[in-house]
């Protein structure tokens, strides 16, 4: 099985993952997985349950830290600087890589607050600029038109896809260069998942998007590149368009035509 | 057919009969809950009745100058309470002041910071620090902290202060060691484990994705402690609060040791004072004379009265919280 991916020369590398490997204290959950993610694309990892495709996501802001006996070994490129190196500022780096996660998680304040919150953490603003981001985002994430009237009322008041829709709004507030996301219409009705996936399709002409998906239709609705992972490896890179109409490998086929996983 | 029908028949009676007799345990089982309910009541509604029948004499006699005059003297039996619930409030309040920042600040080293080999001793020596009698809380106070309070501390806060204002007059000498400050500390000690228990708790209840979610926008782990978990368990946290404030507001064997028991109001908080359950349990057995005992139970009427109040503005507080910001654990 070939892990190394293929690399488009005519584009640009955001986030270079190489030989990456990760251990659950003593679980390789991550072996050896090399993939580039292109700039301003939105890449979907794909794969059955326990393949590790939320892990390798989990990687990318170093959120995993939180939790000790998880470590990665191996090295991931944010724009040539390897981000699991110690010295990096924790904190900024998550500035910079947001995410998104399964369930929605509001702040339990305002729906002004979500989003100012996020903002101010990094820059000191005048209130009227600070309200002018926070329209921006939120129309950003389709949501200004609902929440327009009641900004003042609590995030944790909206609707599950108005929260997702929130929760990626303070994502966008803050300016990231890559927007990561866990499964974010997991838990959503499909008309909230169409909102959503129109909403990823917007920012992918701003932001990196990585996106974890079980759902193999909207991975070839809304991703340009498609990484298909199985037990921790790397199974098939490439486009989209290739990966699933003529995929290479026939462990990739035999999934994306659903006969296991 | 007609075998069929009969056995059928005959399962819907003894299915009936299985749900008359579930029926029946039910019904008993309403009547147990809800006459175990409809006790408390019944003792609740009998202890005030019992307090305002015994402090009737005392009420009848001083009115409402029993809560706002500073005279307690039972030779000539004019009582008055408001040295005692001054030291009560005060007392209380601020042991507040001093356990709710460390109890918080315990309960956020436990559930985010410490080492997992560590999480078990320290919340293992807090519950325990929970079960230290109280005499024995007084005891260590008046044999061993009042007198290294009173020669190696007091001396340099007076010291330190004396030429602050406000605070020269907060903590005026002499030193005696003992005094409402003293109490005070002591309270704090005692209700601390109180509300780092009942924080720990309600922390480890904040769902993880919320937060990593915060962590993942780039929040310290202070920011995401004050913004978004505190916040999210504020219910939770200012129940802990209200129960570690209820202890401090009636507890009675330590502070009785070390307040001082005097019936005078003092700017000073190293002086000596008192509190209405210090002023019940240490004068109960010496009390004669007509309006004394009915005095004394006035005095746990206005001690419950404020424990009362204490709670109403604890629930108006949290309403006003729950509005402005909305949901978390309910």
């Amino acid at each position: 099985m070939n892990s190394m991916a293929p690399v488009d020369q005519n584009q640009k590398v955001r986030i270079d993952i190489h030989d990456l490997s990760f251990y659950y204290g003593a679980f390789k959950a991550l072996k050896n997985v090399s993939l580039p993610l292109y700039d301003r694309k939105v890449t979907a990892f794909i794969g059955p349950s326990g393949c590790g495709k939320s892990t390798l996501l989990r990687v990318l802001n170093r959120i995993y830290e939180l939790y000790p006996k998880q470590r990665a070994e191996g090295k991931v490129l944010l724009d040539g600087v390897n981000i699991l190196e110690g010295k990096q500022d924790i904190n900024l780096l998550r500035a910079r890589v947001g995410m998104v996660f399964q369930k929605p998680t509001p702040f339990p304040m305002t729906i002004y607050d979500n989003i100012a919150y996020g903002i101010k953490l990094y820059e000191r603003t005048r209130k009227s600029i600070l309200d002018d981001r926070v329209e921006e985002a939120l129309t950003r994430a389709a949501l200004w038109n609902e929440v327009k009237g009641k900004l003042k009322e609590s995030g944790l008041s909206l609707s599950g896809g108005q929260q997702q829709r929130l929760c990626i709004a303070r994502t966008v507030a803050t300016k990231p260069e890559v927007i990561l996301l866990d499964e974010p219409c997991s838990a959503l009705d499909p008309i909230s998942t169409a909102k959503i996936e129109e909403l990823i399709d917007e920012l992918a002409n701003e932001y990196t998007i990585v996106i974890v998906t079980h759902n193999m239709q909207q991975a070839s609705r809304v991703s340009d590149h498609t990484a298909f992972m199985f037990l921790g490896e790397l199974v098939e890179f490439g486009t989209t368009e290739k990966l699933f109409t003529a995929p290479q490998n026939k462990r990739t086929e035999e999934y994306i035509t659903g006969r296991f996983g | 057919m007609v075998d069929a029908a009969l056995s059928e028949n005959l399962a819907a009676t003894s299915r009936g009969a299985a749900l008359r007799r579930f029926g029946r345990s039910d019904l008993r089982f309403r009547f147990f809950t809800g006459s175990a309910a409809l006790l408390v009541v019944v003792i609740f509604a009998g202890l005030i009745a019992t307090l305002v029948v015994g402090a009737w004499p005392a009420i009848k006699a001083f009115g409402f100058d029993f809560l706002v005059t500073s005279s307690w003297n039972p030779v000539t039996e004019r009582f008055g309470a408001f040295p005692a619930i001054y030291g009560t409030v005060v007392s209380s309040a601020i042991a507040m002041l001093i356990a709710l920042p460390i109890g918080i600040g315990i309960a956020i080293f436990l559930t985010e910071l410490c080492p997992r080999s560590l999480k078990r001793p320290i919340g293992i020596a807090i519950e325990l620090l929970a079960g230290i009698p109280s005499i024995v809380y007084g005891i260590w106070g008046l044999f061993v902290f009042v007198p290294y309070f009173q020669q190696t501390i007091q001396p340099r806060i007076i010291d330190a202060f004396a030429n602050v204002p406000i605070l020269s007059t907060l903590f005026a000498g002499p030193p005696f060691g003992v005094g409402i400050f003293t109490a005070s500390l002591i309270l704090s000690i005692m209700i601390l484990p109180f509300i780092s228990a009942v924080t720990r708790d309600v922390f480890e209840t904040v769902p993880h994705t919320l937060k990593e979610a915060a962590y993942a926008i780039g929040c310290t782990t202070w920011e995401v402690m004050w913004n978004v978990v505190l916040p999210y368990s504020r219910s939770g946290v200012v129940g802990g609060a209200m129960l570690a404030l209820g202890r401090a507001l009636g507890e009675t064997m330590a502070v009785t040791f070390v307040i001082g028991n005097a019936h005078h109001i003092n700017s000073s908080l190293f002086s000596a004072g008192t509190t209405i359950s210090a002023t019940i349990a240490s004068e109960f057995t010496e009390a004669l004379g007509t309006l004394y005992i009915p005095a004394l139970i006035e005095l746990g009427l206005v001690l419950f009265g404020i424990t009362f109040i204490v709670l109403a503005i604890a629930q108006l507080m949290l309403y006003r919280l729950n509005r402005l910001a909305g949901g978390g654990s309910k």
